[in-house]
Parts: C-alpha cells; structure tokens; sequence
C-alpha cells in the first residue's frame, strides 16, 4: 500500500551534499569490514566523501575489489583485500596490508555481517557460528587489533559499528541475529569505556531497514516499494544517509561522543498500538506471503 | 555549507553551545512565533534527597522537566500541521540518573514520551529525539544541529547522550 499523499515524509539531501567538508578525514585511512556492499560500501563511501583513504575488506576479494572500484570514482585512494574477520591471524595481516599500503589506520567500521531470517529450530551450529561469530567475534577482533596499533602509536581513532534497531526488542525469526548485533552494541559501551584513557572512541548506529541489493528483501519480488508503508516515517531508509552518520560519529563534529548507540529506524522499531495486527508466529509466517521458505 | 540552511528555530531555555552550533550551520533563531524547529533545552536542577522535597518542590521540577516540554511540543507540532509542513523537536537535558529523584521521573517520562510523539507524529514529518548528557561542549551543540537538520530524517524516537556517563 502506498503511503498517502496527505503524509509528509522527511528526506534526507542526496548523496551529492554530504554533511560535512571534503577535507574531514583528510590523511586518515579507514578499515570498512563487509565495505564492498550493501551497508558496509555505504559507510565505505561515505568516509571517502570526507576525503579518508579506504582499505575495504570482505570475505570474498571478487567483491571487495568490486566495491573498491565504486569507492575509488569519489576519488580516494582505495585498497581492497579478502579476510575472515573470525580468525585474528587474518584479520591481523589484513591490518599489515592495509598499512603498508595506505598508511596507519585511524578509523574503523565494523560492519561484517550476515543474516538470514530463519526458524529459531532450523538454525544449524554452522548457521549459528557464521551469524554471531562474524558480529561478535568478527567485531572484538577488528576493534582490538585496531586498539593494540593505535595504542602502541600512542595515536588517538574513532570506531563505529553497526548495529541493528532489534536490539532492544528481540526479533523473532532471527534469533542468531538478534544474539549478534546485541552484542555488538553492549561491546560497544564498555570498549568506549576501556579506551578512553587512549582517545579511541566507540559508538554504534542501530540501523534500521536500508534495502540494498544484498539485503533480504532487496530481492522481494516488486522491490521494497511494499514496505515504506510498515514505517512510520513513510519510508525505508535511503542508504547513504546510514552511512553518512556512522561516518559523522567519527568526524571532530562528534569529538566527544563515546559509547553512544544511536537509533536511525525511521520509528520502525518503536511501532505499538492497542490495535495492532493478529501475531502469527514465525513458524506459520514461514510459509506465508512475508515467509522465506 | 550548512546543515540548516533556511531553516528557523526556537531554543528554548540556556545553551551557548548549541545556539552557536545551531547558528553556525546556518539556522535562524527566533524567540517565539512560527518555526521549523524546536530545541528545548532544560536547566539541570541540584539534586536533594527526596524526602526533603516539599510535594509543591516535586510538582515544580515534574513541571519543568516534562509537562512544560510536552505543552510546548504540543503547540509547536499543531502550529506545524496547520502548516501543512514537517518539523524537529530535540529535548535536551541531563542523563536520567545524573540528579534527584524529581529528575529521575522527569527524564524518564520524557525519554518514552520522545520514543512515543517520535512515532506518533510520523507521518506529520515532525520527528522528536532527546539528548540527556553532561556534555555543555560543541558536540552537544553539534549533535543538537544534526538532530534539528534534514540530515537526521531518519532519526526519530531516537535517545541518546554524548559521552561514557551519560547512561
């Protein structure tokens, strides 16, 4: 259903006006987790408008090179490398590399992830590994190979992570994911805590719905036209403005935000009514029109 | 640049960072009248233990914290509608645990009323979100004018603070 004409809805400036100047993260480099697609290439692209050269990372190389290439036309240097974000071996030479390529990274973006809507019964070890380990494994060691580098450089850093607007609620049919991205955002709190002292700060974005080629409901049949209307704010979130934010929770615009975990879900998650529709459990809603199987 | 270029704003109550930061992305302070946001900014109160609150003392500080700041977002967002135009409120103020217990309530209600008029209001394009800090810094003034900007249009509901303490 579309959403009335009588509503008003608030858009964010194009992709072309960023919120800050081009020179922001001038000399810095940023290390993007998952930054070849989907919200991972958004956050990616935003630090380049802020001038930050981008070490993009993803499991699959093909798609890292692939999403460096669209980072590179803002005109930054970009350098694309493979890496599992669950094994510190990898995730350290990643760090290696990247340095000696573009110099010491001072800005990461933990945004590995994956996610699949799926009975909480049907989920599989493997399924369960993958999921939470990418998010919360995948997070500790990125963000602690980051602190050690910069601590021993006695350089201040800023991390974001992203997160997920169901950390508050739970999200039945997502259990693993539930888990994961929870955990990232209460890490998040306390590392902000820890290095402190260090000048690193750590904050998260609780995203909301970002449809991207990659994400489940990029390949509903008819697009995500269908589901601006389940939003309060009248639409699905455009994705430049998610990265936009986790890249200005970096910038000296933010100097002292810390272990802030900031909501952008249009109001999706805070939606409740004394008339709400009837609940249908994940298991029947498996098979039905909003189902996956 | 800017991030609120055009737009006109009434800041309610004391802040020199954020009527800078709000000034310096381009937004034009008035002091009543028609605005395209409201930013209410509430003085933080000494904490005294709640025993020795006059029931008059309480009222006064529930009346500060949380109904003066719903009236006035109330007028504000019906000025709005009758517009036929969208808006921004940011309630700023101190972390819910940092004062008294009168501010405790305070900032309680206030937080569920941001999370409640954030989605009520939605589809007026009026978005609502709190700050609760100690921060009196730039990036409180900062955070504000973000929050107050279209750059923000998906921020609605939201509460958050500036820095480790702030809850």
């Amino acid at each position: 259903m579309p959403v009335p004409d009588n509503h008003i809805v608030a858009m964010p400036p194009p992709f072309e006006e960023p919120p800050y100047p081009a020179d922001v993260f001038a000399g810095q480099t940023v290390l993007v987790s998952g930054g070849g697609t989907g919200m991972g290439l958004a956050m990616a692209r935003a630090f380049a408008q802020g001038g930050a050269q981008v070490a993009v990372m993803g499991r699959s190389l093909e798609k890292a090179q692939e999403g460096a290439g669209k980072i590179a036309t803002l005109g930054v240097r970009v350098h694309a490398m493979s890496c599992d974000v669950r094994l510190p071996d990898q995730v350290a030479a990643a760090f290696d590399e990247a340095e000696a390529v573009l110099g010491p990274v001072t800005l990461l973006a933990n945004n590995a992830g994956a996610n699949f809507p799926v009975l909480a019964e049907d989920i599989s070890v493997n399924a369960w590994n993958a999921v939470t380990r990418i998010a919360i494994d995948g997070t500790f060691l990125c963000s602690t190979e980051f602190a050690r580098r910069l601590i021993a450089r006695g350089q201040g850093g800023a991390i974001v992570n992203n997160s997920a607007q169901y950390i508050w609620t739970g999200f039945p049919g997502d259990a693993h994911s539930a888990a994961a991205k929870t955990a990232q955002a209460t890490m998040t709190r306390k590392m902000a805590r820890e290095w402190a002292p260090y000048g690193i700060r750590v904050n998260a974005i609780a995203a909301g719905f970002f449809p991207h080629e990659t994400s489940t409901a990029g390949r509903r049949e008819g697009g995500t036209e269908v589901l601006q209307n389940m939003i309060p704010a009248g639409r699905t979130g455009s994705i430049h403005e998610f990265g936009w934010l986790s890249a200005m929770t970096c910038t000296p615009f933010f100097v002292a935000l810390t272990g802030q975990v900031i909501l952008q879900d249009g109001g999706e998650s805070l939606r409740r009514s004394l008339m709400m529709p009837d609940y249908v459990p994940p298991r029947e809603r498996a098979e039905g029109p909003w189902g996956w199987r | 640049m800017g991030w609120l270029a055009g737009k006109t704003i009434r800041l309610v109550g004391e802040s020199s960072a954020i009527a800078a930061a709000l000034k310096a992305q381009g937004a034009a302070l008035v002091a009543e009248g028609d605005c395209d946001v409201l930013v209410h900014v509430a003085a933080p109160q000494p904490a005294r233990p709640v025993h020795e609150l006059s029931h008059a003392e309480w009222r006064a500080a529930l009346d500060a914290g949380l109904d003066q700041r719903f009236l006035q977002t109330r007028d504000f967002a019906a000025a709005r509608r009758s517009a036929g135009k969208g808006g921004a409120v940011v309630y700023v103020g101190a972390p819910e645990q940092a004062l008294g217990s009168d501010q405790a309530a305070a900032a309680g209600a206030l937080i569920n009323l941001t999370k409640t008029l954030g989605v009520e209001w939605a589809r007026d394009g009026i978005r609502v979100n709190s700050v609760l800090t100690f921060d009196q810094g730039e990036t409180l003034g900062n955070l504000v004018a973000y929050l107050a900007s279209d750059y923000a249009a998906y921020v609605t509901g939201a509460v958050m603070g500036v820095g480790l303490d702030d809850g």
